[in-house]
């Protein structure tokens, strides 16, 4: 505590700024600065034929001003530029609201501007979805100007909902949320570094979303070459958010892994350690490894663009391109979904108040699956592949099912004859049981690849993989946020509207997607605006379960809010769980605990009443 | 005890009642297939599909059944009577099924399969089989038939189509370029070659010669079902969506007619 004191002065100069502007607002004056420099001293000492003021390299250079000048304004020039030469950081965080719209150094504020953020893409993205959707119910052009425009409209889609919440919401969010609370820390590692990757999101998230000014870029979120090297200027703009996307999800983990491994509490060891921070201690691991890896392919891809090298078309070579984008792209599906399944363990053993089934199988299969996940990545291409290398990818991921059902059958196991509690947490957990139990058995078909060369390219893949992301990581998310809502706001939801809501959004999902496997066997391919009509009525329906779905996911989102800022007062520990977020006050103290916290022992036991760890008071500094 | 035996009593139904809706349906799991590949595939498809069925009822009755028979009457914060963190058979069942039924999976279908599939394309290629030329351009499917002298095969109105004869082996040579345009590298991108109802697919590279083998083995078209056209199915530009072709499996004096038929528009249109 005492130390702490200490470096928080140190940090702040006496003389401390006073900010007349917020610093999102400055972030933005800053950045337009920035690009507007580096982008017009580019077309100057770079011009090409007709000058004009904008070009593909003068768009790159502009947009790393503009990065610059955006991280520098939302505190980053007091916080990080200023100690790195010697003068003392004047930055001041805010006490109030405030705290939320500039760097912030405090884990749980960075969670919540992760949810934030991220749960405003997935508004975007949703919102862009629905108006596929609302194409498809036709089978000619009518609502979309041009191929090119929907093409467009898929990319970002599919780019902001994996890089800016599927990666996002349970790592960056939850996890720098209770990840610190839930081993008994009292802050991160790279506090600051933390709290200036959030802004790599939105940054990034923008970048996407104005690519389509630079021009229609038509290759999905998976960019494929050569096609992308032909594609206009919004292509660039695709490479440059996503990059910024996953440097946030890097900085994340590293900050999360480094907590996990130096900052557990007093008893806190491997062994107590719980299975969310498992789940987001292996993700870390694996963000470390892949998202790099991307982020290389994408430099790769954007000189190709710029210069060009003639990597990856027919003077290269094309597959070099897809094994580089699925070696990170498989492993991508694992990050989203780890966590996950880390939820339901955590969840189900409190809702039932029964001691956790085969905890260490679950955490073992938590790890078999981090580490089987970069082996299976040649499965996406077995429509390019040499027939003695189907053996071996259909061989591991058929074996990558084996550790995912240890998840199953923890929970399973603890579900047997326990007295549960049926809450909408409790409930949704259950959803997301069942529908990742589609995604996952129609990935058993699709690992053989006689199937797979019919189905691959197909709305069957697609309904596959929104089943496993939406089926498996959204309704967790949902669950996480109707659990932890009295611990991050103090206030308890509605169990009826809530329990509602999660039928609601379970019936339009379903509807949505699992109308989409039929659509797949019946001759629908992916990135079609427009189709041959006789698959129109299956279309129609589907897009009506869509739209039922969307206005689902905004019903829960006004319900989440209402609950965070009117619900009714909510107890301080109402699930009655062990684990130890819920040791503290609801929503926490700046620093997570009034004391020194000792674990004594395991968190899922519910056959006793011993605590699991104790709160020693600090001594109130005035005595 | 009781709940395991309800809930067997339950899942053995509930399979049992699945399985037999869908033997009677699974003729047409892949709704139309007319190609000696598409029945491979097909098999497997039906094959799985028997065995994962009762894997999905029980996760799916588990949820169910948690929901029915051990939901707690109140929201009071009261213990679960059962406690157990261990059963051994319970667990050795489970990761000794999951184990069985992947390595099952993996030898067969899978590897059973991929082994039909690798020999039918070598007895296939012994068997003098049809050549077509496939090339990919953006956006158009061009068929091209050495061995009887057709450049590329259109129809009155000049739009690329496809006549195969029923019941006679087929070698596809696919290649994605522009022959329009042969200086420009970019021209090329990925394809990728998918008649729905033959249920097989292959990605046409840049820069790479592919084959694809097999057999067609029944009379149709686009006309009798829609699944019987060429469709590109990989992105490859804003003209994706249109770049698609009609394919006729005929009888045997049919395509003889038909490339009678396309010669004499090859000579008419000044010979190639």
């Amino acid at each position: 505590m005492e130390q702490q004191m200490t470096q928080a002065e140190a940090r702040n100069n006496p003389q401390t700024k006073v900010m007349h502007i917020a610093p999102i607002f400055r972030g933005v004056i800053w950045a337009t600065i920035g690009f507007v420099v580096l982008d017009l001293l580019t077309v100057a000492v770079d011009p090409f034929r007709g000058h004009p003021l904008v070009t593909e390299p003068s768009e790159v250079m502009g947009w790393a001003g503009a990065l610059i000048g955006w991280l520098m304004g939302v505190g980053g020039y007091e916080e990080m530029i200023l100690p790195l030469f010697g003068s003392p950081s004047t930055w001041v965080e805010p006490k109030d609201w405030r705290k939320y719209f500039g760097l912030s150094t405090n884990h749980k504020v960075i969670g919540i501007q992760y949810l934030f953020t991220a749960s405003s893409i997935f508004f975007v993205a949703g919102m862009i979805a629905m108006a596929m959707r609302y194409e498809l119910m036709q089978p000619s052009m009518h609502f979309f100007t041009y191929t090119g425009q929907y093409l467009t409209a898929v990319g970002i889609h599919g780019s902001l909902m994996m890089f800016g919440v599927g990666t996002v919401v349970l790592i960056s969010g939850l996890g720098n949320y209770f990840v610190p609370l839930m081993i008994g820390a009292k802050e991160t590692v790279f506090s600051r570094l933390s709290g200036l990757g959030h802004w790599l999101l939105p940054a990034g998230a923008l970048t996407l979303i104005a690519s389509p000014l630079l021009g229609y870029w038509d290759t999905g979120w998976r960019g494929y070459e050569p096609l992308a090297s032909q594609d206009p200027g919004g292509i660039v703009f695709y490479y440059l958010g996503v990059f910024a996307m996953t440097l946030s999800t890097i900085l994340a983990s590293l900050n999360l892994a480094a907590t996990i491994i130096f900052h557990r509490a007093k008893g806190m060891t491997w062994a107590r350690l719980p299975l969310f921070v498992w789940g987001i201690l292996t993700v870390s691991l694996l963000n470390l490894i892949w998202q790099p890896e991307i982020e290389m392919t994408f430099v790769m891809g954007l000189l190709d663009k710029l210069i060009p090298f003639h990597f990856f078309d027919a003077m290269g070579s094309p597959l070099t391109y897809l094994s580089m984008f699925w070696l990170f792209g498989h492993p991508e599906v694992y990050i989203i979904v780890l966590p996950a399944f880390a939820l339901w363990n955590e969840i189900i053993p409190v809702m039932a108040q029964r001691n956790l089934f085969a905890r260490d199988w679950a955490i073992i299969g938590l790890i078999f699956v981090m580490m089987l996940s970069g082996l299976v990545w040649a499965h996406h291409i077995f429509t390019n592949m040499r027939n003695s290398e189907m053996f071996p990818f259909s061989f591991f991921s058929e074996m990558i099912s084996i550790p995912t059902g240890f998840s199953f059958m923890a929970a399973i196991g603890t579900l047997w004859r326990a007295r549960l509690r049926l809450t909408t947490p409790t409930l949704l957990v259950l959803m997301s049981l069942f529908n990742f139990t589609i995604g996952g058995l129609t990935g058993v078909y699709l690992a053989d690849p006689p199937i797979n060369l019919q189905v691959h390219d197909t709305f069957f893949i697609i309904a596959h993989f929104h089943y496993t992301i939406i089926g498996g990581m959204v309704f967790t998310w949902m669950a996480a946020m109707y659990y932890w809502l009295p611990k991050m706001s103090g206030r308890m939801f509605n169990e009826t509207w809530g329990k509602w809501l999660a039928l609601w959004v379970f019936i339009g999902f379903n509807g949505t997607f699992g109308q989409m496997f039929l659509l797949g066997l019946d001759g629908m391919n992916r990135w079609v605006p427009v189709y041959p009509p006789y698959l129109k009525p299956l279309n129609y329906s589907v897009s009506l379960f869509a739209f039922f779905l969307g206005a689902g996911f905004i019903a829960t989102a006004i319900h989440i809010l209402w609950a965070w800022t009117k619900g009714p007062k909510s107890p301080e520990n109402p699930w009655h769980a062990r684990t130890l977020e819920w040791l503290t006050t609801s929503p926490p103290p700046d620093d997570n605990f009034d004391g020194e916290v000792e674990v004594v022992r395991g968190f899922y036991r519910y056959d006793h009443d011993e605590p699991s760890a104790y709160l020693v008071k600090s001594p109130d500094p005035m005595e | 005890m009781g709940n395991i035996v309800i809930f067997g009593v339950v899942w053995a139904a509930l399979t049992t009642l699945a399985e037999w809706v869908f033997r009677a349906n699974r003729a047409h799991s892949f709704y139309y297939t007319i190609s000696n590949q598409g029945s491979l595939a097909l098999s497997a498809f039906n094959f799985l599909s028997s065995w994962l069925m009762p894997i999905f009822i029980f996760i799916a009755l588990i949820m169910i059944f948690s929901v029915v028979r051990f939901r707690a009457p109140n929201n009071e914060p009261k213990p679960s009577l059962v406690q157990a963190m261990r059963n051994r058979w319970y667990i050795f069942i489970w990761v000794g099924a999951s184990f069985v039924l992947n390595i099952m999976f993996w030898l067969h279908p899978t590897s059973v399969d991929l082994e039909a599939m690798f020999t039918n394309w070598r007895q296939e290629k012994a068997q003098h089989p049809l050549i077509v030329n496939v090339t990919a351009r953006q956006w158009e499917w061009m068929f091209n038939y050495p061995q009887y002298g057709i450049t590329q095969a259109v129809n009155a109105a000049g739009l690329d189509e496809m006549d195969l004869p029923v019941n006679r082996p087929v070698e596809f040579f696919l290649r994605s370029y522009d022959p329009f345009h042969t200086y420009d590298v970019y021209a090329g991108v990925i394809h990728s070659f998918w008649i729905p109802a033959f249920g097989i697919k292959e990605d046409v590279i840049p820069g790479e010669t592919r084959t694809e083998f097999l057999i067609p083995n029944h009379v149709a078209n686009f006309h009798t079902n829609p699944l019987v056209r060429v469709q590109c199915a990989e992105v490859c530009g804003p003209g994706h969506p249109y770049m698609e072709s009609p394919v006729s499996v005929v009888t045997a004096p049919q395509f003889a007619r038909w490339i009678a038929y396309q010669k004499k528009l090859q000579a008419a249109a000044g010979g190639a």
